[in-house]
């Protein structure tokens, strides 16, 4: 078993959804939250629309730009070393996640780190980095609202935009007082502000006392060696900042050739995610404070070059990082590369698809069982963690495609599933009820008198259960479909029937 | 063999070629070419355009002649928002004459109880209605970053149209990036608890722009 399924629930992708959909709290938090993301992405493409963009045009244009880092990633991982080096940040490589636990540890031993803030990563959370450092004596401290929220739970995130998407506003308080050490109040959303700023007063001090930060990136630039870090609430900025040292985590496909590209990613990714046109903070980050010390006033001040410009005081320190290390992940990316999946890799992590997903909205993230939810998890969970792993995942689909319609990258989610569903059979990794049903199917589809005659009898069958009300309430053959809705029938004529009569006509 | 060679062999595996040094020729040329996608065409002027997304993304803008009128203008500000008059400034920023407009300054990085952050930019883009700020001795991070209040100073011949052309200008007049290039759009928000937009997460609550110049 490879060292990512070790962790994965999702083999009980079936129980876990049954209870999900039992859960009330679980399904009124999702319920008030999908006409909010799919209002906010409409918005989004509409402010595209108004600038005179075309998201299709924009989508294919960072297609291209995604397929051709992946099809030369090699070279593209080496330009980033090289140019992330020369500007001053150190970069290592971790084959999987317990690879990159053992390195952070060791970063954080080797500084002298007893506090680490995080700025939100799901690529930490593949490696259950969390649970390494505290194991090793280090408080990690998740500094992304939704992600404290999940982790005072105790919980993972359910959404990769939304960590806390699937708690309600007396869960929060719950949480919130007995970690603040105060009493529990009666809340309601006229207290949200408030209870934001409890947390901002909170977090504010793990900012300033920690002695590294950790962050993933949303994209490396090649061109400049740099991580780009996109967040609403500032915290990427206050773990890259004021920390002495930072700990980018990343996959190695989050690779970008230059800025230019990064800026028609970034048309792209807040709009699709949230709706924004541009999120609050966007950040490159690259090398060290290092890179600062001794350089000029940055371009002109207000009153152009020179006139404004004063030294800084005596003994200033200046900001930033002292030590800056890039890990860069494999876990199962690489192996992807050149595969029937690639297309997998050129994910932006945006949620769009999940945002528009019956299955992600009836069950919420955490009934996928590993650390991806919705399409894209999907996809991802049963390539990464052994498709023997995730059976159920790929067949977690209504087929309705919509997953495709909204991929900024236009990842062609369904038919990704659909292939896994194959492999799944051709590794005889399905019911034998299924593959045998599958098998007969296949003999009569391939003698057409006899397939005739059969969908003849069937159709009338159904028409008779259906007693001339175009719908059977209970099917015996498929009980479970029909317990919580009718099943639909045809008016009692096989298709071939029906395109005799027509062509007659 | 050490991860770096196992990951890039299985890399290599995949992309499936040869010739890395001629493919390495093809990427450092698209590298130096720098092609700009689709970008939005700016009808209204870039000041206009900037200031209206701005105030979109909740930022405030005011505007000011030229220099000398700017203290006056925060001082104005301070006062109308019951702020103090006591902030913090980034070095590029000291030369004004803040105690003639009755404010207290100093020029250094921030620290927690700093209340009023006030910044320049390296300049503006009109798109999103974004500062771009870069980090320096002269231009800490913390001042835009750890006070509930930014002030940012922005001149009108500062403000470009899309971020391809602020990344245009800071190749011509920088070459190579600091340590932090962060581009502002507006207070800090979050909408993590049950999806409802809060302004003032970890950074700013309030984003208070001053425009600089002549506009017509």
């Amino acid at each position: 078993m490879n060292a990512a399924a070790k962790h994965s629930q999702a083999m009980h992708f079936h129980a876990r959804a049954g209870e999900k959909v039992r859960n009330p709290a679980l399904q009124r938090a999702l319920q008030k939250a999908r006409p909010l993301f799919v209002g906010k992405r409409q918005k989004g493409l509409a402010s595209l629309a108004e600038d005179g963009l075309d998201f299709t045009n924009l989508r294919s244009t960072a297609e291209n730009i995604r397929n051709r880092v992946l099809a030369d990633l090699d070279v593209w991982l080496e330009l980033f070393e090289e140019r992330a080096t020369a500007s001053g940040a150190e970069v290592m490589w971790a084959r999987d996640g317990d690879e990159v636990a053992r390195l952070v540890v060791e970063i954080a031993q080797k500084h002298g780190v007893r506090k680490v803030t995080k700025s939100k990563s799901m690529l930490s959370e593949e490696a259950r980095l969390n649970e390494a450092l505290s194991a090793a004596g280090i408080r990690p401290v998740e500094t992304d609202l939704g992600e404290y929220i999940v982790q005072l739970a105790g919980e993972p995130p359910s959404h990769i935009i939304a960590p806390a998407v699937h708690k309600s506003i007396g869960e929060v308080e719950a949480l919130f007082a007995e970690e603040h050490g105060r009493p529990q109040q009666a809340r309601t959303s006229a207290d949200i502000p408030a209870m934001a700023r409890e947390a901002r007063e909170v977090l504010r001090q793990h900012f300033l006392s920690a002695d590294m930060g950790i962050s993933g990136a949303n994209f490396l630039i090649a061109e400049t060696g740099s991580a780009a870090l996109v967040t609403n609430e500032g915290n990427g900025r206050m773990v890259t900042t004021l920390p002495r040292v930072h700990v980018v985590v990343t996959g190695i496909e989050k690779l970008l050739p230059t800025l230019e590209d990064f800026a028609t990613l970034m048309r792209l990714l807040p709009r699709s995610a949230t709706g924004q046109s541009i999120s609050n903070y966007v950040s490159l980050l690259t090398g060290t404070r290092a890179r600062d010390v001794g350089a000029l006033t940055p371009g002109p001040s207000p009153a152009g070059r020179g006139e404004m410009g004063a030294p800084l005081h005596d003994g200033q320190v200046p900001e930033g990082p002292e030590k800056t290390v890039f890990i860069l992940v494999d876990n199962g990316r690489a192996n992807l590369l050149g595969s029937a999946y690639q297309d997998m890799l050129r994910c932006i992590r945006c949620g769009a698809c999940m945002n528009h997903c019956p299955v992600y909205f009836s069950l919420g993230g955490h009934a996928y069982g590993w650390v991806y939810p919705g399409p894209m998890g999907s996809v991802l969970t049963p390539l990464y963690t052994g498709i023997e792993n995730a059976l159920d995942l790929p067949h977690a689909s209504t087929g309705c495609g919509h997953c495709a319609d909204v991929c900024p990258v236009g990842i062609p989610l369904p038919s990704l599933m659909h292939r896994l569903k194959e492999e799944q059979l051709a590794r005889g990794l399905r019911p034998w009820s299924e593959r045998l049903a599958l098998r007969v199917w296949a003999w009569v589809a391939g003698r057409p008198r006899l397939y005739r005659w059969l969908t003849r009898r069937v159709a009338r069958y159904l028409d008779w259960l259906a007693d001339g009300t175009g719908r059977i309430r209970i099917f015996g053959l498929a009980p479970a479909w029909t317990a919580e809705r009718d099943l639909p029938v045809a008016a009692g004529k096989t298709f071939h029937e029906l395109y005799a009569a027509q062509k007659r006509k | 063999m050490s991860a770096r060679e196992e990951i890039l062999a299985r890399v290599r595996a995949g992309v499936g070629k040869e010739d890395a040094a001629g493919r390495r020729i093809t990427a450092e040329s698209w590298l130096a070419a720098r092609h700009c996608g689709p970008q939005p065409v700016i009808g209204s002027s870039l000041v206009e355009r900037f200031r209206s997304k701005a105030e979109s993304l909740a930022s405030t803008v005011a505007t000011v002649v030229d220099l000398a009128a700017v203290p006056a203008a925060v001082a104005e500000f301070l006062a109308l928002n019951q702020l103090g008059t006591t902030a913090v400034l980034t070095p590029e920023c000291a030369a004004g004459d803040w105690a003639a407009a009755g404010l207290t300054v100093s020029a250094r990085s921030a620290v927690d109880a700093d209340l009023v952050g006030i910044s320049g930019c390296f300049c503006a883009i009109a798109e999103t209605g974004t500062l771009l700020l870069l980090s320096g001795e002269n231009s800490p991070a913390s001042v835009s970053l750890l006070p509930e209040t930014h002030i940012a100073l922005v001149p009108v011949g500062r403000i470009v149209a899309t971020m391809e052309a602020a990344f245009a200008l800071l190749r011509a007049e920088r070459g190579t990036l600091p340590r932090a290039v962060n581009f502002v759009s507006g207070p800090s928000r979050t909408g993590d608890i049950e999806q409802t937009i809060v302004l003032g997460a970890h950074g700013p609550c309030r984003v208070h722009l001053i425009l600089i110049g002549d506009i017509a």
